[in-house]
């Protein structure tokens, strides 16, 4: 019998669960205008998508290589607040100003790859130590009105109006997914830089034995986390038209939440960006849905909270299952 | 087929903190022959084999690539000379496919992206050209043992290797993955590669090789050509004719089968077919030896009777009470049970002795109300340490800053503490100084004195012969003989383990 890989079991498993909470709330919350399905509607529900797909690209590499970044969220807002003192205090133009938040989230990414894979401190603590640090300087740079009290710095450049908009109902937010996703795939599956985040997170040693440099590996990645975080934070700042120390509470979270339920474990060496796409989108769905229906929206993350747990459970049954169907394998050869 | 000598390393000594490894080796491998390393655990075979591929540096000698003089000081060094070892630790990626994995690092490329179709290709033109029985596109997590490290091999011939080393290729293969490598080992040869084929296993060397070095003590104790490799004469030589005739070499065995049986196991038959069909008895007062080669199955077996790991079927009965296993339940029964890794499974290295000790007694240790009663598990921990003489004898002592001897006494101790009918223990002196190896025989002679049954599974064949009073020898996954009431030497087990003699016909 023909065996699935585990990351083919996976993609069917999370395309059928997006296409069941499809079915269930068409069922439950209606279709037709002002319903669950309609046009309108799920155009809402992929805008809602993009920029946790977008980040999630980043995030997906990381995760790739058994690494995770807990800053996304934090940075987020960092690189808002620096675009919103540029527009301040500057007359650059608009590109220019997206240009030096761009930088900023590259920078970010630097900054957590050196401290994770050049000073060996462990992911999990190093970007929950940048969290703490990205979230405080965006507060000593946040803008203050005379009496010393943060203002929600409005942004309203005519480009950034357009940004936050799109092509009717194609909003641009929309086509950078699209652009990303493509991008990272591409990425991901036809250069030896894919192949080496695969190998560095499956199996380190072997990485090195072949003579990938494992920590330029990281280091890039983190890199790309920290440009993808800065494309999100561009259309996040576009579409509220102001920045705030708030921005990106959730995205620490929702990232890693999509790629995980796209099918990348956080043991490493699986998942890709397409995952990570019908991850976020099934996310989305979850909480347009809720909306939809009424319920109280702390619902949708008690849901997305146990989908997660149920997630991992699988992806770690699934790989000792698979590792004992091997050896039973080799044994059973032995017998014929 | 005897041609050029492809490697040649001469005058090799090194030692490890004044202790002499090697002394004085010579190993030479022509090209095209397939060329068996053997000797006994500590022989200095892996030594040797890591200063060729560059992991440790030799103290003095030489060592010539097709006879020029070279240096290697690291793997990659190793590498471009066209050395590839086969971990026995597997180095592939499983969700890559065979042929990423072959090409891993060198993917070849049309400018920025792999051109996977040349790629297949050329991982293709090496499988016809060895005749692997694998598909470039098959995903790695699909594949059994036995091919990942046929991919291994094929990851060295992509990088025109001419000498493959591989270690024990065969510990974790069934009988079809092994014959599956012979035959590609075979076509190798065919192929002028040179192989350093690294086993415990006779059968295997006396099949596949052309010629044979063995080493004892760190030294050369011959090499022999194909036509010399006689089973007796290599038990013979790799244990030292002068050893042999010693008091540790041979022994009368005494069992007293009076006594009632403690432990009985009835068919038991491992999940992933690591053993089956076990049987035997162990009676009260009693030192069962289990002997065989690594890998053999003997240490599954033993935990699948203390239960740290499920038998497919098959029967555990202590003192004729029907048991299903699990570590709980047998502490609670009495059995005891000391791993073979010690430093991993035996203790927790942070704690102190009183702790360590405590750990499986705290059902026996006083509660003050809700509070473990510390001077109850502090007046344990001092029974422990008199009764077995730990030092230092600081109960407040950090286990893992102590010496091999006393973690492993610290080991022994906690069991001591309880009402004990059964105690396994897995190769427990590896690592471990002469005198504290005396003391921890002591230790196991003085329960079964005591009318405790005894388990020791040893691949230290002076040690099984010490110790035992019944000896069992497990080979692939069966007991293949028993020694009961005869004269034994080292060299009868060892060629039972190998399945020389009677079991050499046997089909497996």
């Amino acid at each position: 019998m023909k065996q699935l890989s585990q990351t083919a079991m996976r993609r069917l498993i999370s395309v059928i669960m997006l296409a069941v909470l499809v079915c269930l709330f068409t069922i439950l919350a209606g279709y037709g205008q002002g319903k669950f399905f309609n046009f309108a509607n799920l155009i809402e529900v992929v805008r809602d998508a993009s920029i946790p797909a977008i980040i999630g690209v980043g995030v997906t590499f990381l995760i790739i290589t058994s690494g995770i970044d807990l800053s996304t969220g934090s940075m987020m807002a960092l690189v808002g607040m620096v675009m919103a003192n540029i527009y301040e205090y500057t007359l650059w133009p608009f590109k220019v100003m997206v240009l030096f938040g761009i930088l900023t989230g590259l920078f970010c990414g630097l900054i957590n790859g050196i401290i994770v894979a050049k000073l060996n401190v462990p992911e999990f603590i190093g970007t929950l130590a940048t969290m703490s640090i990205f979230r405080a300087m965006t507060y000593v740079i946040a803008i203050r009105n005379v009496n010393g009290v943060i203002k929600s710095q409005a942004m309203n450049h005519s480009e950034y109006v357009w940004l936050g908009a799109g092509v009717g109902k194609f909003y641009y937010v929309i086509m950078a997914m699209i652009l990303f996703i493509v991008i990272g795939q591409i990425l991901l599956r036809y250069t030896r830089y894919g192949t080496n985040l695969y190998s560095v997170g499956a199996n380190r040693k072997a990485a090195v034995l072949s003579g990938i440099n494992v920590a330029k590996t990281r280091i890039i990645a983190y890199m790309i986390t920290g440009f993808s975080v800065a494309v999100g934070a561009v259309f996040t700042t576009a579409r509220l038209q102001s920045a705030t120390t708030a921005i990106g509470t959730d995205f620490e979270f929702s990232p890693i939440a999509a790629a995980v339920v796209g099918g990348a474990a956080l043991s490493g060496g699986s998942g890709d960006v397409i995952g990570t796409l019908i991850g976020a989108l099934f996310m989305a769905t979850l909480e347009n849905g809720v909306r939809k229906l009424d319920m109280n929206t702390s619902f949708q993350y008690i849901i997305k909270g146990i989908i997660i747990i149920a997630v991992v459970i699988f992806d770690a049954t699934y790989k000792t299952r698979m590792e004992r169907k091997a050896r039973e394998q080799g044994a059973k050869e032995g017998l014929e | 087929m005897a041609g050029n000598t492809i490697l040649e390393a001469e005058h090799i000594y090194k030692s490890f903190s004044g202790v002499p490894v090697l002394q004085d080796v010579h190993f030479e491998v022509k090209v095209g022959e397939v060329h068996a390393l053997m000797g006994e655990n500590g022989a200095g075979k892996s030594t040797l084999i890591k200063i060729v591929t560059g992991v440790y540096s030799k103290d003095e000698g030489q060592i010539y690539w097709e006879g020029r003089p070279v240096e290697i000081n690291s793997y990659q060094d190793c590498q471009k000379l066209g050395v590839a070892c086969i971990y026995q630790e597997l180095s592939v990626i499983p969700p890559l496919t065979v042929a990423q994995n072959v090409f891993l690092g060198r993917e070849p490329r049309n400018g920025p992206f792999i051109n996977y179709n040349k790629m297949n290709e050329m991982t293709q033109e090496l499988i016809d050209k060895y005749q692997f029985p694998l598909k470039p596109t098959t995903i790695v997590d699909n594949l059994g043992i036995g091919q990942r490290q046929l991919i291994e091999i094929l990851k060295g011939l992509s990088q025109n290797s001419k000498l493959l080393i591989m270690d024990e290729p065969t510990a974790s293969l069934s009988g079809k993955e092994a014959e599956m490598l012979f035959h590609i080992i075979r076509t190798l040869r065919e192929q002028s590669v040179s192989i350093i084929y690294i086993s415990h296993r006779l059968e295997e060397v006396y099949m596949l090789s052309d010629r044979l070095t063995i080493l004892r003590d760190g030294k050369n104790a011959a090499v022999l050509e194909k036509e010399e490799i006689i089973p007796a004469k290599v038990i013979e030589t790799m244990i030292g004719k002068v050893v042999d005739e010693s008091a540790g070499s041979r022994k009368m065995l005494h069992s007293d089968d009076s006594k009632p049986v403690r432990l009985e196991v009835k068919n038991l038959t491992d999940k992933t077919d690591r053993y089956r069909n076990i049987s035997f008895q162990v009676h009260s007062g009693e030192i069962l030896g289990l002997g065989g080669l690594i890998g053999a199955g003997r240490t599954e077996v033993v935990r699948a009777i203390y239960g740290v790991d499920k038998a497919a079927s098959g029967e555990v009965l202590l003192s004729g009470k029907k048991l299903n296993p699990s570590p709980k339940l047998s502490i609670k029964e009495g059995i005891g049970f000391v791993p073979e890794d010690r430093r991993n499974q035996g203790f927790i290295p942070l704690l102190s002795t009183t702790k360590n000790v405590a750990l499986t007694n705290y059902d026996i240790v006083k509660i003050n109300g809700v509070a473990i009663s510390d001077s109850d598990e502090l007046a344990m921990s001092k029974r422990a340490i008199e009764a077995i003489d730990i030092r230092p004898s600081d109960p407040d002592k950090q286990v893992g800053v102590m010496s091999g001897g006393n973690q492993q006494k610290v080991v022994l101790g906690k069991w001591l503490m309880r009402n004990l009918k059964l105690l396994i223990v897995d190769e427990p002196t590896a690592g471990i100084d002469v005198g504290a190896k005396d003391e921890i025989y002591s230790i196991l002679e003085r329960l079964a004195n005591e009318g405790v049954a005894v388990i020791v599974v040893t691949s230290d064949l002076q040690e099984l012969l010490r110790v035992s009073h019944r000896i069992l020898v497990m080979r692939k996954g069966n007991i293949v003989k028993e020694f009961k009431n005869v004269e034994v030497t080292q060299s009868m087990v060892l060629a039972a383990g190998q399945g020389v003699t009677e079991n050499q016909q046997e089909e497996n």
